[in-house]
């Protein structure tokens, strides 16, 4: 699973916030950054891309095995329903409706990664799409060339020089590492949403969650066919994991991406072409 | 009261050319380009030869002309001409590159080849999308370039960003990756193979077989 967006809604922020302080502490080891102005770019290390950091791997693979089974049997059924049952048109408006929802924080998010441009636009799109897109059902921004981002505090975190930290599946949740778990935590305690009059009452809540954990899953449902072709199929998820959140710490620094050589390694000759008869037929 | 406003920008055109410029300006600040999008330099040669050759083959996976066989086929044919195989076969198996004897060198390249190709086509299959436009590029190193792309159309409510990894030079290029949404597909299947070399006590012959074997398989149904 690779989310994009995930801002479920935890009780207690006490914990959240203990291990913030756990995590910057032990980022210290990382290279020290300072912030960079909106347009600048940030020298980031790519050490966990190279080597997602997994020390417990045996648990991760249980749960995942779990979760897994659990999505085969149970989620992937009732999200494939609902996909079936629910014509295109109107999911999309689900969709407007949700990640509107989701640009306060992402401007909250914006501005405390110094990037001004894009909380002026997450502004502006929360704006415009509650007003003339109707509450959300419509995106009248990117009509208007204000295109959306996502944001969190995981890539906040990431932006000043805060490691991934440990590799953990969570059953249900999905892949994390404890600097996106941590930045899940805070982003639900400062949705500036559950500001808004009303917000706080159960069942736009409920609403709110159950949309949200179905838009969620129906946006993953690519990637977790993705899996399908996995060989290891949990290396394969928690390298994707790993690959797309050092992206997206990547968007907010600005820092262009640190890849692996295609070179063979010295001396090693390369793996010659096989002859186009020796491959088995193509499947139909 | 409501009407002043009105009355008083329709009296004064140079106000109201003003008011329009007031809300143009930020609009147009926010419709430009992310500033956090790392600048680099750009390599046209590298630009066109993934405007011509991955608009060609979203083009054949995107021909609802075509049967099933005959889009495997085309496709066959473009990554023999599109992509450098013998590179990323070598890439895929990371340190076992090292230690893989010569037999099995040539049966793992015989079943990584026809496994990158079910899966390359899947990833780009699954987005259903028909024109792809070139965004932009950035030189990693003289030679290694990444390009940008934006796919839309066909059933894409929003257009996808895709980048493609190109080695090569002057009008000699070769696609060694392709990323979508992060994730890089060679990267992916490297840290997929060795970990279950790994995890086979570091025997390759356990890899291969799974590879001649998910070949094999049929295709899952779709989602």
């Amino acid at each position: 699973m690779i989310p994009d967006k995930g801002r479920l809604r935890l009780s207690g922020w006490s914990p959240g916030l203990a291990l913030v302080a756990a995590l910057l502490a032990g980022s210290a080891r990382a290279q020290a950054a300072p912030p960079a102005p909106d347009g600048a770019a940030l020298p980031g290390p790519n050490a966990e891309l190279a080597q997602p950091y997994d020390p417990w791997e045996g648990l991760n693979r249980r749960v995942f095995a779990f979760s897994n089974g659990l999505d085969h049997h149970l989620i992937g059924p009732v999200v494939h329903g609902y996909m079936r049952a629910t014509p295109l048109p109107i999911r999309n408006r689900v969709t407007s409706v949700v990640y509107n929802l989701w640009e306060p924080g992402n401007a909250l998010d914006d501005l405390l990664q110094a990037h001004p441009r894009r909380a002026a636009k997450s502004t502006a799109r929360f704006a415009i799409n509650s007003t003339i897109g109707l509450l959300g059902l419509f995106d009248v921004a990117t009509g208007m060339g204000i295109e959306g981002h996502d944001s969190d505090f995981g890539q906040t975190l990431g932006r000043y020089g805060a490691q991934a930290g440990p590799y953990l599946y969570v059953p249900v949740i999905g892949p994390l590492d404890l600097r996106d778990g941590i930045g899940r935590v805070v982003d639900i305690v400062i949705d500036p949403v559950s500001l808004i009059p009303g917000a706080s009452r159960t069942s736009f809540k409920t609403s709110r969650a159950v949309l949200g954990g179905l838009e969620s899953r129906v946006a993953q449902d690519t990637a977790l066919r993705a899996l399908d072709d996995g060989i290891d199929p949990y290396a394969t998820a928690r390298s994707a994991y790993t690959q797309h959140r050092v992206f997206v710490v990547q968007q907010a620094t600005g820092a262009v991406a640190e890849l692996p050589d295609f070179e063979p390694p010295s001396g090693e000759p390369q793996p010659s072409m096989p002859p186009l008869d020796k491959l088995p037929p193509d499947k139909p | 009261m409501s009407s002043m406003p009105r009355n008083t920008i329709r009296r004064h055109p140079r106000r109201r050319l003003s008011a329009l410029m007031l809300a143009a300006i930020p609009l147009a600040w926010l419709g430009s380009p992310a500033s956090v999008m790392a600048a680099g330099a750009r390599d046209p040669g590298a630009e066109q030869f993934v405007q011509t050759g991955a608009q060609r083959i979203i083009s054949v996976l995107a021909d609802r002309g075509q049967t099933a066989a005959q889009k495997n086929a085309t496709f066959h044919r473009a990554i023999d001409e599109l992509a450098d195989v013998p590179k990323i076969t070598g890439f895929v198996l990371g340190k076992y590159a090292r230690t893989i004897t010569p037999p099995q060198r040539e049966q793992f390249a015989t079943a990584f080849r026809a496994y990158a190709e079910h899966v390359y086509q899947n990833r780009l299959d699954d987005y259903h999308g028909e024109l792809l436009k070139v965004t932009g590029s950035v030189v990693r190193k003289p030679g290694d370039v990444v390009v940008n792309t934006l796919v839309s159309g066909g059933q894409l409510g929003q257009p996808v960003a895709v980048s493609w990894r190109v080695l090569g030079g002057g009008s000699a290029w070769k696609v060694v990756d392709v990323q979508f949404k992060g994730v890089w597909l060679a990267i992916t299947q490297q840290q997929d193979f060795v970990s279950t070399i790994d995890n086979a006590g570091g025997n390759i012959g356990v890899l291969i077989t799974q590879l001649q074997r998910d070949v094999q398989r049929p295709a899952p149904h779709a989602r």
